[in-house]
């Protein structure tokens, strides 16, 4: 995420959005395909301060939420604390390697299945090791690596 | 002497720091609002942005629809390569849509044949879309089934599309009765530790009543929700007992959410008794599982 090449990350950002509903609503893969609105978020909130990032994170919850009877309002939530806890890394870290953006991915996904679990209601969640852990876990993984790959595609990691 | 103020980094930081917060906020709240506005914002989003989605997933499911059609007609030109181990999903698929056209045809025009698509993010499990939607008839509420029986109920409709829940929810709810109407008593979802072992329990029988393993419960039309006869599950056995004055039971379901590809769904005016429309497929079921009720 090299700061002199904003233009293709938002190229990136603008496209990872379709791609993420395409994937997951338009073909109906579900979890086979990798959280790209995640990523997105993820990306955007590197680059745009806390408070856009906060509202780029709510934006993305409400269009998930209008596809969830279960829960509305949960994912608005997680969006917006992962866009704010992503633009806080940009204070607390300032790297771009690419070991930072992997480890960056992997903890934000992680984070936002985690909060999404806390914000559910008890009644629609499934209990925390499978849903977190078992689930989680690889999701997060996935995640990271599709992101790395993304980022890398586009030059916007440092080599070391 | 000049008074002492903030940098005006630090004063554009201080006011995204607000704005955040005033966001966070704003999230939380979306829970909290009303059903129907909650509502309202998920169908405008459905009607605008995620529009092109949802059209995408009925493009590819009419797609499968054609393939499907297409590798029909191409079994029947070459016998060799007609069994195979892929052929399964389809003759399955064929057995539903058999299913359906044979009901579909018992039932009349009150109820509207349709795909069922689902939506595949986070939190969406037990909900699906259905390509029929106001201009067909179809309103909030309506029943929706399938050769076996009670799939769901639709929750929001629009203009050629509308939102439904399957019995996995845990807002489905359905006043119930034997097939030979000697118990009555709700239906609901029992959430299970894994969505796989989601179950539905009849639920208010009275102690006394002779309930068998095997028999079918039905929709008994009480209430005015789902019209009487449409099949629900079969009694599995006694799920706990309170005193010595009611039972409740486990259910087999009749239909899987998940073998759910093709359904009906009802239109404005639908009739009120189905009793009758399901005997023959449920007898024929019957006779190929031997499978009949243990009194």
């Amino acid at each position: 995420m090299s700061q002199g090449t904003p233009k293709g990350l938002w190229i990136l950002v603008v496209m990872l959005f379709p791609l993420h509903f395409v994937l997951h609503v338009g073909f109906g893969l579900g979890e086979s395909a990798p959280d790209l609105l995640t990523i997105g978020l993820l990306l955007t909130a590197r680059e745009v301060g806390i408070g856009g990032a906060s509202l780029v994170g709510l934006l993305f919850g409400l269009v998930e939420d209008s596809l969830t009877v279960l829960a509305f309002g949960a994912n608005s939530v997680t969006m917006t604390v992962i866009g704010v806890f992503g633009a806080f890394t940009r204070d607390l870290f300032v790297g771009d390697s690419r070991l930072f953006v992997f480890s960056y991915f992997l903890a934000g996904k992680w984070m936002r299945d985690l909060l999404h679990w806390m914000v559910m209601g008890q009644e629609f969640r499934q209990p925390f090791v499978e849903q977190v852990l078992v689930e989680g876990a690889p999701a997060a993984l996935y995640a990271a690596l599709v992101g790395m790959g993304l980022v890398t595609l586009m030059g916007l990691v440092r080599n070391q | 002497m000049v008074a002492y103020t903030p940098e005006p980094e630090r004063i554009g930081r201080n006011h995204q720091i607000r704005f955040a917060l005033a966001v966070v906020v704003v999230s939380a709240g979306v829970s909290y609002l009303p059903e129907a506005a909650q509502q309202r914002i998920a169908l405008s989003v459905q009607a605008t942005v995620l529009r092109p989605f949802i059209a995408t997933q009925e493009l590819f499911a009419d797609a499968r629809m054609r393939s499907s059609q297409t590798e029909l007609l191409l079994r029947d030109l070459d016998s060799l390569t007609s069994v195979t181990s892929t052929q399964s999903a389809l003759v399955d698929e064929n057995r539903t849509l058999r299913g359906l056209l044979g009901l579909g045809e018992r039932i009349g025009p009150s109820y509207l044949p349709a795909s069922v698509l689902r939506p595949g993010t986070a939190g969406s499990e037990s909900m699906f879309l259905v390509d029929v939607g106001y201009e067909d008839g179809v309103r909030t509420g309506a029943p929706v089934v399938g050769p076996h029986g009670l799939l769901g109920q639709i929750r929001d409709v629009q203009p050629g599309i509308a939102v439904g829940i399957d019995w996995t929810h845990p807002d489905f709810r359905a006043s119930a009765m034997l097939v030979d109407g000697e118990a009555f008593g709700i239906v609901e979802n029992v959430r299970g530790a894994f969505r796989e072992q989601d179950q539905l329990m009849l639920n208010g029988t009275a102690y006394n009543q002779l309930v068998g393993e095997g028999m079918l419960v039905v929709t008994s039309g009480l209430g005015g929700v789902f019209p009487r006869g449409i099949p629900i599950g079969r009694i599995q056995g006694i799920a706990e007992e309170q005193g010595s004055w009611r039972k409740s039971y486990w259910l087999q379901p009749n239909f899987q959410p998940g073998s759910a590809t093709h359904v009906l769904v009802a239109v404005v005016n639908a009739p009120g008794d189905m009793a009758d429309m399901w005997t023959d497929s449920l007898e024929a079921e019957e006779e190929d599982t031997g499978r009949g009720p243990e009194l």
